[in-house]
């Protein structure tokens, strides 16, 4: 039993009470039921004997007009009960169904989830209200990040110019951006002037100089993708994620678009590369609830 | 129907399953869990194998069960397809089991049907292992002569016949340009050591995976043909360079390398013979222009990835200021095959002036995109139409773009013009490196020319100034056009700027970027026309000039309200809807929903 918090504590026992008012209210008015019958044979029997003897003997016409008001009275109290009993069986039935259907839809046992959402499925789709940043990695904005790892890379990799690419690529997927620091302590480990690293750093599209969101969506540009409709993909996602213009990422940091030149995988444009799986073929919504699935977490 | 019961335990039986990346983002993992589980659950887990990719991208999951010379082939494989199709082909180890599966495939519903092989017109040479083997094995690509031609180099009096042997087989470079790869190798072979050996697998050209997926599928092949360049023109160190959105490529490279050194393949004795020989990776960093050569080598030595003036060639003056010889990754896996098979079996195919095959990625509006192998000398047409499918039912065929960003398009009554260096570039566009993308008649090639310039013009590494400036007045003019705010003349100036910036650019960047507009110009003008003088996209795309509007066909379903991004649609069911042009964003979304063709773009 999951569904043990909130309304769901309560489900069971109303399902309990309400089906076992259900049963008892059903045998009760089955057994008036039958009762009625019999007494209804019995009393216009006596009736019936009361009439003739009034035909022939007039004094006992109190007798059976007593007879026909305490008949009455019966019979309108009977109804009177009986409708009060069919009330409460028709409350009791639904609190029932009520208990039942909303413990499967909690998530009890066995119980199946809704499909995931259709076209509107504002649910899964809904990427706007934006939540406290979700710190990616040593990445925090502001944060100064740790250096020892840049004395690590540059140990491992040398001091040549030569060697200024694959350390700042190193940089990159540790910090997942290249913090000025760490890129001013490269200039001082390394022959590379401040001058030839912010050259490179510059020069190449992957480096990033900004702190990047908790996740990095690679919305593909390519030719094949353009054709089969990227552009539309990413201006949809620029929208939902409501991207400032001038920017790459939505305000509270979470998603980071980048859109890159062909990710090679053309036959199922368009295509993107949330972190690092690839999601193809690729519609406005559907880019959207990929991103929503990545934020859910795998 | 019970063959497998009966085929005698000795025939080797192999079940693969295509991971390359693209297998992967179509689903091949759980596929790969799945066939491992069942083959476990059989004791035979040696049968099941993850291959590369061999080109068919777009029936992936690909599964391939080969006993000897049967296959079976079965495409769009899901988790639950795999325990049916291992129970049709694979005999379980011991009584009890076998009964059990024996009994279970009377249960199994209508079995999946196989369906043919890879696809390839006139030979495989550089995808002959693609999909056939383990990518990760040194073994399996040694059992198919793997590293054979390599041996045979390390004999000296054999060495020098490598070079006469690759000149005589006609290969040109795969890269673009179409340089004879024998004669480069004999200039870089004069000059003094130490010299380098590059391979390129930047793969710039947006649209293109040739080289993305040989190197995922067969690295090894790879390996031993910049191996064979080293030492044919005498170096004894190179690079491979590979763009950092190929992660698996990167991996699978580094991996051989690894292996063919413990190998002995790599290393400072190579099998004993002396040589030294070290290869190493190197990752590119997002620049389309360090695909050319002497921009990579800038990129190599660590600086900004800036062309230089040629001469000195490369081959002359390259990394370190030393001789280098740099060719792509398609080139130098068509070595290892010409020195195994000879010169004369490459020259048999193709056409006079360019030998052998050609791989092509497939891509854009054609059914079956992927990547397919064909003779030289075969025409466009059949390339589209035979191994892609044609374009989709009720679209008709208008164009292929070839070689990306530094080709052209080649339209539809052209596409009866041979694969052949020469062929192509009489029209206007080039072989490029083999990206081939399809458009049909809802492309416009004002968009499309405007895309390709959108492309060079954010690449251009800004030295040359009409390659900086130019491409950003060209764009600007085709901007002006898709807006439909297209001036008086602009089809002249557009003209005008596209010959000076191919004239006075340093690099091929510039020199090839006013290719797309040029080839577009030429043979769609009235396209082009249409956006100036009438402010119309015939094609219906660009979303300045096209409105949506729904027909009476509409049975208020709702899906297109549903489907808009920015509620320019009413919610109306069981109405005809309407589209609140002004809010209209033109994405497209409420014509793709539509079941009932009730949507028009005018
Ligand atoms: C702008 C530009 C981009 C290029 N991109 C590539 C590329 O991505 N891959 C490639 O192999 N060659 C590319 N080339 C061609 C290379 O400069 C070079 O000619 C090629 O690598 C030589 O190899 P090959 O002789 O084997 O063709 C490019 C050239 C230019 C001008
Ligand atoms: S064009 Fe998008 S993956 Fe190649």
């Amino acid at each position: 039993m999951s569904a043990r918090r909130g309304p769901g504590r309560w489900l069971r026992p109303l399902a309990a009470v309400s089906g076992g008012l259900v049963v008892v209210l059903t045998a009760l008015l089955i057994a008036d039921g039958v009762a009625e019958r019999l007494r209804v044979a019995r009393e216009s029997d006596r009736f019936e004997a009361l009439e003739q003897a009034v035909l022939s003997d007039a004094s006992r016409a109190e007798e059976l007009a007593g007879e026909r008001e305490v008949q009455t009275a019966r019979t309108m109290a009977r109804q009177e009960r009986n409708r009060a009993f069919a009330w409460t069986l028709l409350a009791a039935s639904a609190a029932f169904l009520a208990a039942v259907e909303g413990g499967r839809l909690l998530g009890a046992p066995g119980a199946a989830r809704p499909a995931s959402a259709g076209p509107q499925g504002e649910a899964l789709v809904q990427l706007r209200p934006p939540r406290a940043v979700a710190a990616g990695p040593p990445a925090a904005a502001g944060a100064e990040p740790e250096l020892a790892f840049v004395d690590e890379v540059v140990a491992a990799r040398g001091a040549s110019r030569e060697a200024a690419i694959p350390i700042l690529q190193a940089l990159q997927n540790h910090y997942r951006y290249l913090p000025e620091a760490a890129l001013r302590r490269v200039c001082e480990l390394t022959e590379s002037t401040p001058a030839e690293i912010a050259g490179v750093a510059s020069f190449y599209a992957r480096f990033r100089r900004t702190p990047v969101g908790a996740h990095l969506v690679q919305v593909c540009q390519g030719t094949a993708c353009h054709v089969a409709g990227s552009g539309p993909v990413l201006d949809e996602l620029r929208r939902r994620l409501e991207i400032p213009p001038g920017s790459d990422s939505d305000v509270g940091l979470r998603f980071t678009l980048d859109p890159v030149n062909c990710l090679g995988c053309c036959s199922l444009a368009p295509v993107m590369m949330v972190d690092d799986r690839v999601a193809g073929r690729l519609t406005p919504t559907s880019a959207c609830q990929a991103l929503a699935a990545a934020e859910a977490g795998p | 129907m019970t063959a497998p019961l009966e085929r005698p335990a000795a025939t080797p039986l192999e079940v693969r399953l295509g991971m390359g990346s693209c297998g992967i983002a179509n689903g091949a993992e759980p596929v790969w869990e799945a066939l491992r589980s069942g083959a476990r659950e059989a004791g035979r887990e040696g049968v099941v194998k993850a291959v590369g990719c061999g080109g068919s991208c777009h029936r992936e999951p690909l599964v391939e069960v080969v006993a000897g010379e049967d296959r079976s082939l079965y495409t769009h494989v899901t988790p639950e397809m795999v325990p049916v199709i291992l129970r049709r082909h694979v005999v379980p180890r011991g009584w009890p089991a076998r009964l059990r599966w024996a009994a279970r495939r009377l249960r199994d519903p209508e079995e999946p049907r196989p369906e043919s092989g890879p696809r390839s017109l006139g030979a495989r040479i550089v995808l002959e292992n693609c999909g056939e083997i383990d990518p990760r094995s040194l073994e399996e690509y040694r059992r198919r002569g793997g590293y054979a031609a390599l041996e045979a180099c390390l004999d000296p009096a054999r060495r020098d016949g490598v070079i006469a042997t690759l000149t005589e087989s006609g290969l040109r470079g795969r890269g673009g340009a179409g340089f004879p790869t024998g004669r480069k190798w004999a200039l870089a072979r004069r000059q003094p050591a130490p010299k380098y050996v590059v391979c390129n697998g930047d793969e710039g050209d947006p649209g293109a995976f040739m080289d993305r997926l040989v190197l995922e599928s067969d690295p090894h092949r790879v390996v031993e043909g910049l191996a064979i360049a080293a030492l044919a023109v005498g170096a004894e160190e190179g690079f491979f360079y590979i763009r950092s959105e190929y992660p698996q490529a990167v991996r699978r490279i580094a991996e051989a390398l690894r292996q063919a050194e413990a190998g002995g393949f790599l290393g400072d004795d190579v099998r004993g013979s002396g040589e030294r020989l070290r290869l190493a990776v190197r990752e590119g960093a997002g620049a389309f222009v360090c695909g050319e050569e002497t921009a990579l080598i800038a990129s190599l030595e660590g600086r900004r990835g800036m062309p230089r003036l040629r001469p000195p060639y490369p081959v002359e003056s390259g990394f370190r200021g030393r001789p280098t010889v740099v060719n792509n990754v398609e080139t130098l896996a068509n070595v290892p095959w010409i020195l195994r098979h000879g010169a004369a079996a490459f020259a048999r195919l193709g056409s006079a002036g360019s030998k052998g095959t050609k791989v092509f990625a497939l891509a854009g509006k054609v059914r079956h995109g992927g990547l397919v192998e064909v003779a030289m000398g075969i025409t466009v047409a059949r390339i589209v139409e035979e191994l892609g499918g044609g374009v989709a039912p009720g679209r008709r065929f208008k164009a292929v773009l070839l070689g990306g960003p530094s080709g052209g398009c080649l339209p539809a009554e052209l596409a009866h013009t041979p694969v052949d260096f020469e062929a192509l570039a009489r029209t206007g566009a080039i072989m490029g490196s083999g990206g081939l993308v399809v458009l049909d008649d809802r492309d416009c090639m004002v968009d499309i020319a405007r895309y390709f310039l959108r492309f060079t013009c954010g690449e251009s590494c800004g030295k040359c100034t009409f390659c900086r400036i130019g491409t950003r007045r060209m764009l600007e003019i085709l901007d002006r056009l898709c807006e439909g705010e297209g001036r008086q003349g602009d089809l002249e100036a557009l003209a005008e700027l596209a010959d000076r910036v191919g004239r006075t650019s340093l690099c091929g960047l510039g020199q090839t970027a006013p290719n797309p507009v040029l080839t577009a110009l030429r043979y769609f003008r009235d396209e082009f026309e249409a956006h100036l003088h009438e402010r119309r996209c015939p094609a219906g795309k660009c979303a300045a000039l096209v409105t949506y509007t729904i027909n009476d066909r509409c049975i208020g379903c709702t899906l297109c309200a549903q489907a808009c991004p920015v509620d320019a649609i009413a919610y109306r069911p069981y109405e005809i809807h309407e589209i609140d042009d002004a809010a209209c964003v033109r994405c497209d979304a409420c014509r793709e929903a539509c079941l009932d063709d009730a949507v028009e773009v005018h």
